[in-house]
């Protein structure tokens, strides 16, 4: 209320504006209530990866939201037409991912019948037989893939940070070298070097073990990293690190007290990142952990639907559940995802 | 003074060179340069897993590679595959990023769905779709229902499954190209959109003019993130048709490169094709740089 009071005493002249406004979007004047919009707009806080910088720029917040509650054009209410296309295209869109969902909870018998459509007779039965099988192809995947991220994500975050640091307040060749071979790595498909590093890994007898895959993970994902952390490090004022070093700090403390706890929305885009990808990777672990020694949960549903093609409510069901655990990681950082896909893409 | 402090407080200690530089550097080169090296040397081999005795060929692979038709097939499904994944999902994903550009729950929501795809695995992906696109799968049998009597095997069909898989990659990209456009259209400052509509600038106006130009970067940058995936597109291939139906009709690089070199063993040959991929995208990477540069010089 007091807020809107003070938009007429603010905005009071440019009420004819809108009215021309509105006509040149073609669309009836609305009712310039406050009311509606008000929590509509702050609606947007909450989702950061939403919400550019430019638009949190200034402490003049409560002007800017006013002016958007009030003055927006393309924020404004969105029409009912708008809102039926696209809640229409987004049915489409997702149609394939609701019938792997419906089709996770229905006996075989029902997905052939009505593949489409929700039945009486929905069953957790697939989920059962998923998580039982004898020769526990999801627990061991799961084990397998749990370990792989954590580790693989961890240590190749954390190592890339440290070299970025290296690469940013070093001088001489070695680090000028790394300038240029570093970033070599993002253009290398991981297809092109599989057959080499599957012999180099037989050589050292770590064939078909998590650990060997790990190595590899770690050594060809540190470039994504290295240019993410190597672009935020340069935003870190070097005054920091240097009033650190005159305290007495040499440059291992100053990285850790100073710097690490200072790259952590860089980290969690890196790590959120890499986690996505690590889970989802299907080619590696395929090829390096082989088909004796147990796979990751992305490669078992590959198994799965060479194995036995006639039941597809466990394929799905597996599926589901395979997918669970990167989904929920990915709610919780997902804003940094974005933010990780444009810093890394941009350099 | 300064400069002289700078030096002396300059990170130069041997412990933390050992630990900042030498693991991440040592891994790189061991796992990441030298299988490089490695597949660039076996490409000048005749090696063969299933016969002794390998001999320097020098360049001879590369030769026989651009007169395999084969070899040349796989290009070109790797080119179709790759122009129908960069142009579809970026002339769709900004108009659903645009059409979604909007507050209030529903839209909120909506976006969150547009994620989805974006977190899956493209077995995940190739797989429901493998099931819907089979010949008695939903689509068909929909299909048949509508009184279509002979619906086409997308799959299953040799001039027709390559457009199936590319479909299936460029729906997936879909999502995540709705996402990142999404992330453009809201960083350009809104005040710019309402000096031009009091000037009287209508909707098409307003984007042409102003959204368009102003997003051009995310536009760049997807299109290169796309092109380069194109190219690497293995999964799905793999998972859906196993370079079939028939021979290699639905082949692409990457999965050329590892049927050749991995499954069939012919381990010279297959790193030439290794080698022509990394050039190829290696290529594509470099130009795209420099072009990126440059607009950024430019803005």
């Amino acid at each position: 209320m007091d807020e809107s009071a003070g938009m007429k005493r603010k905005w009071g002249e440019t009420v004819p504006v809108r009215t021309h406004r509105d006509v040149a979007l073609g669309v009836s004047a609305q009712p310039l209530k406050s009311g509606p919009q008000g929590p509509e707009v702050q609606s947007r806080e909450p989702d950061a990866y939403k919400e550019p910088v430019t638009r949190n720029a200034g402490a003049g917040g409560s002007a800017n939201r006013r002016r958007r509650g009030k003055g927006r054009i393309d924020d404004g209410r969105p029409g009912l037409g708008r809102t039926l296309a696209v809640l229409v295209v987004t049915a489409i869109f997702i149609y394939p991912i609701y019938l792997l969902v419906l089709n996770a909870f229905k006996t075989q018998e029902d997905i052939y019948r009505y593949p489409g459509l929700p039945t009486m007779s929905l069953t957790a039965q697939n989920f059962v037989e998923a998580l039982t099988r004898p020769d526990g192809l999801f627990w061991s995947g799961l084990v397998n893939s749990v370990q792989i991220t954590v580790i693989a994500t961890l240590a190749s975050t954390l190592l890339a940070a440290m070299l970025a640091h290296f690469m940013v307040r070093s001088k001489g060749w070695f680090p000028k070298m790394l300038w240029v071979i570093i970033p070599l790595g993002l253009m290398i498909p991981p297809a092109t070097t599989l057959l080499p590093l599957l012999r180099m890994l037989r050589d050292f007898g770590l064939i078909g073990s998590v650990f060997g895959l790990i190595l590899v993970y770690v050594a060809g994902n540190l470039p994504f990293g290295v240019l993410v952390f190597t672009a935020f490090m340069r935003t870190i004022p070097k005054e920091l690190e240097e009033a650190a070093a005159i305290d007495g700090a040499g440059p291992i403390r100053t990285f850790w007290f100073i710097v690490f706890p200072l790259l952590r929305p860089a980290g969690a885009s890196v790590i959120i990142f890499l986690a996505v990808g690590l889970w989802n990777d299907f080619v590696s672990p395929l090829i390096i952990l082989g088909p004796a020694n147990g796979t990751t949960v992305t490669v078992g549903m590959y198994r799965q639907i060479s194995e036995h093609v006639s039941n597809y409510g466990a394929v799905f069901a597996y599926m589901v559940l395979a997918t669970v655990p990167i989904v929920i990681l990915f709610i919780f950082l997902q804003k940094y995802f974005v933010k990780g896909l444009l810093s890394g893409a941009a350099k | 003074m300064q400069t002289s402090l700078m030096r002396r407080l300059a990170p130069r200690n041997a412990l933390y060179f050992l630990l900042f530089a030498v693991p991440g550097t040592a891994l790189f080169a061991v796992f990441v340069l030298w299988p490089l090296l490695v597949a660039f040397a076996s490409s000048l081999t005749n090696e063969n897993f299933y016969r002794v005795g390998t001999s320097f060929v020098w360049f001879e692979n590369y030769g026989r590679l651009f007169s395999d038709p084969a070899f040349l097939q796989t290009l070109r499904n790797t080119v179709i595959l790759t122009l129908i994944v960069v142009i579809v999902p970026n002339a769709l994903g900004l108009g659903i990023a645009v059409l979604l550009d909007r507050v209030g729950w529903v839209f909120n929501a909506m976006r969150a769905v547009f994620f989805v795809p974006v977190v899956l695995s493209s077995v995940v992906v190739a797989v429901i779709w493998q099931q819907m696109l089979k010949d008695d799968g939903i689509i068909n049998s929909s299909l048949r229902s509508l009184g279509v009597t002979d619906p086409p095997g997308w799959l299953s069909d040799p001039s027709l499954a390559l457009f199936s898989v590319s479909g299936i990659v460029a729906w997936q990209a879909v999502g995540f190209c709705v996402v990142l456009y999404l992330a453009g259209l809201q960083s350009i400052p809104k005040e710019l959109l309402e000096a031009a509509s009091i000037d009287g600038a209508g909707p098409v106006r307003r984007f042409r003019g102003i959204t368009w130009p102003l997003l051009a970067p995310s536009v760049t940058i997807m299109m290169v993130l796309s092109l380069i995936n194109g190219f690497k597109t293995y999964d799905q291939v793999k998972v859906m048709t196993n370079g079939g139906p028939g021979v290699g009709t639905t082949s692409t690089l990457a999965f050329d490169v590892v049927h050749t070199g991995i499954d069939s063993g012919a381990v010279g040959y297959g790193a030439a094709k290794a080698a022509v991929m990394f050039l190829i995208i290696a290529g594509i990477s470099l130009v795209s740089l420099r072009i990126m540069r440059k607009r950024e010089v430019d803005l």
